[in-house]
């Protein structure tokens, strides 16, 4: 019994180190940045790619917030695949009991799509289609909204 | 085992509500920095990503590579901050031990800026 307590008290430790180290690497959807990030949303690595910078200032703010959002998530999450192969499935269900669901079980989808940082241009206009009057038309039954 | 986790559990929930009361007077708790010249300025939250990250039009001339660095820098000085700003909300609910060994040191030259 003693040496089994050991053992987890080892694996436990060894655990701990791993999970401080754990760092994951995300590359913006668009692949204009790429951060490294700890899953205590520390940057570790920070790569900008030149033609980010010439999307302006505001662009380069919200991708950069945006990846390292991506990056610490996938960090957390690792931690979490981490510890449940260190101590079970059952050990981890018992931990994001106590501390939250992981960001695999919380967003699914983790890539929000931001607002564009560049004002959306205009519609190109379209001339409507003209009206073809129907004589056969039932007036009751008339919706002007509906003609296209 | 199942005790443990049980206890561990109601344990972590007094400590969250202590914390969440305190939280909810004082208000959420950053960490604000700024380069001198006002060419990056980061909002970091304790223990999390940064939450916002302005940079100027002005720091664009400082080349990918650059401003990169300076966006590592900046976040890391909020976010030292913000954890220092957690530590003094908190250590009147929270050991300040174990706040200190959970990464939430209390810096001791505050030079930079914070809000909460």
């Amino acid at each position: 019994m003693a040496a089994v307590n050991e053992e987890r008290m080892q694996a436990t430790e060894q655990l701990q180190r791993d999970l401080a180290v754990t760092t994951e690497t995300i590359e913006h959807p668009n692949g204009l940045c790429m951060v490294t990030a700890s899953a205590k949303g520390e940057f570790k690595a920070l790569h900008l790619h030149p033609a980010l910078l010439q999307q302006g200032a505001r662009a380069v703010g919200e991708v950069v917030t945006e990846t390292v959002r991506l990056a610490t998530n996938a960090a957390v999450q690792t931690s979490f695949n981490k510890m449940a192969l260190a101590l079970g499935d059952g050990m981890a269900i018992d931990v994001e009991s106590i501390v939250g669901d992981s960001p695999f079980r919380t967003t699914w989808n983790p890539v929000v799509p931001g607002k564009s940082a560049a004002p959306e241009a205009t519609p190109e206009r379209r001339p409507r289609t003209p009206f073809v009057d129907d004589p056969d038309e039932d007036a009751f039954f008339e919706n002007p909204f509906g003609r296209r | 085992m199942d005790d443990d986790v049980e206890r561990a559990a109601r344990k972590v929930r007094d400590v969250e509500q202590a914390v969440s009361q305190h939280v909810a007077r004082s208000g959420p708790i950053t960490g604000l920095a700024s380069s001198p010249d006002g060419a990056v300025t980061v909002v970091a939250t304790p223990g999390g990503p940064p939450q916002q990250i302005a940079v100027s039009a002005a720091a664009l001339r400082m080349g990918p590579q650059g401003l990169a660095a300076e966006i590592m820098r900046i976040a890391e000085k909020a976010q030292r901050n913000a954890s220092s700003r957690l530590h003094q909300t908190l250590e009147r609910v929270v050991d300040p031990r174990e706040l200190t060994e959970l990464g939430f040191a209390r810096e001791q030259d505050e030079d930079f800026g914070w809000q909460r």
